[in-house]
């Protein structure tokens, strides 16, 4: 009798530990992905290329069938650029109105004005596009499926190194993107035997900087950092050429826009980043970017290829995390889902592994710009 | 040394792209009396039909630039007659006109970013001369900026000296009431005012197009500078404006000399704040009253 009394008691608790983790999830109508974005200002060229990227996905996987049968639905806010407090109203506006649980997010300072705000309402974040390394961390619940620009520089350096130069001139953005990027290499750069001979800030949004390639020119680097992004990068590419300067120049990116701008003058400019290639042996980074020409009528930026990725990875986790039921789409639970296993598919080939600190790992390409383009020279491991 | 003199020399040159917006937004406001912050985005529209024209329609450069100066002296002219003209009419204050105009401000710098795309329009293939004086580069381009002060400012003296319309421009400038109270068509004079002030900010507009191509946001800087111009030199005086250009643009430029460029977008503001401080009408404001 005992005995049977044990294996009544043993069955019924085999039985309640399954049902208390299989809690039916709790589904929303649709899952509504938040995004701050760029849209307007004068960085708007950020916002239309992510917002591409986000709403083709979107529609891919509600084509698909959606997470289990639920619709993906994106709301885009606008932070214009701008810093937190640009962010703050917007990701207050995608909890009061849309009720998200999931926000992509762009740019470092709307970034870590958001972030506080995602931790106390459980909000999860996926950053595509900002590279201010002090977003790593700034929320419990953020992630990167973007390579920070300071990651970016290091690996400059270490192309630079191969290339037996040693006094080294910057050109940077006057933000904390570009004043953490000289902050990281600076150190480094003369721990490894090198110099700075010239460190000129040039504001964001900047359209003259000739003050600041005089200064350069004058000092005489052997090569030129470049630690700005698109328009200032083919602003500068250009004026440095112009001004005479022969030097070897690297930077952390290149876009059609900064193709542009410097024309001929950008030849010969290395620069790594995020590599995106579309190839025959890497068959969804093909299929989107077929899809997204075909769409939008340009060639994917890989800014529109993270943001594109980014919602895969938050419908991926919604996935997982529906599975164990209850709550699911919050923060909590949509990080611990990615943790469970940090390995998820990346349009870029493959995939990309979530490090602990949030950042996802995947190999930088090194691009030399020819005639116009970048050209894929090799990868490199940043160390 | 070399450095001094390349940064004096990017500072005339700076000056005088400051210089002509400055006297381009004197001339409208001058004799308007309206803080016409639109004149910004207006400057961005020179830019943008001038690109158009000569990518899209394939127009000689002149021959564009000339349809850009056209274009922006068009808005200008439409900007007071839709915009600024029924607020007159209302008898608005000074302070709901300027509201208005950052209203217009932000719809037209919208509205070039939805119709032109918001990257940066740049005309293909044009390359500048570079020419090597010594430690000095310059480009071709940067030395039209500044012929094109020259040979403006020279054409504007003769027109407000010499002609009928320059001088009641002038004497609006001077004293609004009173030039009504003699019979000058004031309105007549404002919108000649807008179109002039346009098409001069429209020629700076087209070099930076050439330069650095152009961008939605393009205006905001311009019509800060501009702003700064008319201040330092002397509201009201377009040789104050012309020599407050040049002052902001050498003093942004030789000041780096020393000091690191990272303050370089603070200089400006400091030489405003010193003038508002120790010189309220600005360097020749009071001298012409």
């Amino acid at each position: 009798m005992e005995r049977l009394t044990l294996l009544a008691a043993a069955v019924a608790v085999a039985f309640a530990g399954p049902a208390v983790a299989q809690e039916p999830p709790k589904d929303p109508p649709v899952i509504k992905i938040g995004a701050i974005f760029a849209m307007s200002g004068q960085a708007s060229w950020y916002g239309t290329v992510m917002s591409q990227g986000m709403r083709l996905a979107v529609d891919e996987i509600n084509a698909k069938g959606g997470v289990d049968g639920i619709k993906l639905e994106a709301v885009i806010e606008d932070h214009k650029g701008a810093g937190g407090a640009e962010g703050v109203a917007a990701i207050n506006r995608l909890m009061s109105i849309h009720g998200v649980k999931a926000v992509m997010t762009s740019f470092t300072g709307p970034t870590l004005g958001i972030a506080p705000i995602a931790d106390q309402n459980n909000i999860f974040l996926i950053n595509g596009g900002g590279v201010g390394v002090k977003m790593i961390g700034a929320s419990k619940y953020i992630v990167h499926n973007r390579s920070l620009a300071s990651d970016l520089a290091l690996g400059a350096l270490q192309v630079a190194q191969s290339m037996g130069v040693r006094k080294m001139g910057q050109l940077h953005w006057k933000n904390d993107v570009g004043d953490n990027i000289v902050a990281t290499v600076d150190p480094v750069w003369k721990k490894a035997g090198g110099s700075v001979v010239a460190t000129e800030a040039v504001p964001q949004g900047a359209t003259n900087m000739d003050t600041q390639v005089a200064k350069v020119r004058a000092a005489n680097p052997d090569f030129i950092g470049m630690w700005m992004f698109t328009p200032e990068v083919g602003l500068a590419l250009k004026r440095v050429r112009e001004f005479g300067m022969k030097q070897p120049m690297i930077g952390v990116e290149f876009t059609a826009n900064d193709a542009q701008i410097a024309g001929a003058t950008a030849e010969g400019f290395l620069y790594l980043n995020d590599y995106f290639k579309a190839s025959d042996d890497q068959p969804w980074s093909k299929q989107f970017a077929a899809a997204y020409e075909k769409r939008w009528g340009q060639a994917p930026e890989f800014y529109a290829a993270n943001y594109y990725e980014g919602v895969y990875v938050i419908a991926e986790l919604a996935g997982r995390a529906r599975k164990k039921g209850g709550d699911y789409l919050n923060g909590e639970r949509l990080k611990a889902a990615l943790y469970e296993n940090p390995r998820v598919d990346s349009v870029y080939g493959g995939q990309m592994t979530f490090q602990a600190n949030g950042v996802a790992q995947k190999r930088v390409g090194l691009f030399k710009v020819e005639g116009g383009k970048g050209v894929f020279q090799k990868f490199v491991e940043v160390k | 040394m070399d450095l001094a003199l390349q940064l004096l020399v990017n500072g005339i040159i700076n000056g005088s792209h400051y210089a002509l917006l400055g006297v381009g937004f004197g001339l409208i406001f001058g004799p308007t009396k309206i803080t016409h912050f639109a004149f910004g985005p207006i400057f961005a529209v020179a830019a943008y039909v001038c690109w158009a024209a000569a990518t899209k329609l394939g127009m000689p450069l002149a021959a564009a630039a000339l349809v850009g100066i056209a274009a922006s002296a068009a808005a200008g002219v439409l900007s007071y007659l839709w915009l600024y003209r029924p607020f007159e009419r209302q008898g608005s204050s000074h302070l709901v006109v300027l509201i208005a105009s950052l209203g217009l401000f932000i719809t037209l710098e919208n509205a070039i970013g939805i119709v032109f795309g918001t990257d940066t329009k740049v005309i293909a293939d044009l390359s500048p001369d570079i020419f090597l004086w010594g430690p000095v580069v310059v480009t071709s381009i940067q030395l039209w900026q500044v012929a094109a002060l020259a040979l403006i400012a020279g054409l504007l003296a003769a027109f407000l000296r010499g002609s009928r319309h320059g001088k009641a421009i002038m004497a609006m400038t001077d004293n609004g009431e009173m030039a009504q109270i003699i019979g000058i068509d004031t309105v007549r004079v404002s919108i000649l005012a807008f179109a002039a002030g346009s098409a001069v900010a429209a020629v700076p507009a087209v070099l930076i197009l050439f330069k650095e191509g152009a961008t939605p946001h393009m205006g905001f800087v311009a019509v800060f500078m501009a702003f700064v111009a008319v201040v330092v030199g002397g509201i009201g005086s377009f040789r104050g404006a012309i020599i407050g250009g040049y002052a902001v643009g050498i003093v942004e430029n030789i000041g780096m000399w020393e000091i690191p460029t990272e303050w370089q977008s603070t200089i400006a503001f400091v030489v405003l704040f010193l003038i508002l401080l120790f010189r309220p009408a600005g360097l020749f404001g009071r001298a012409l009253r």
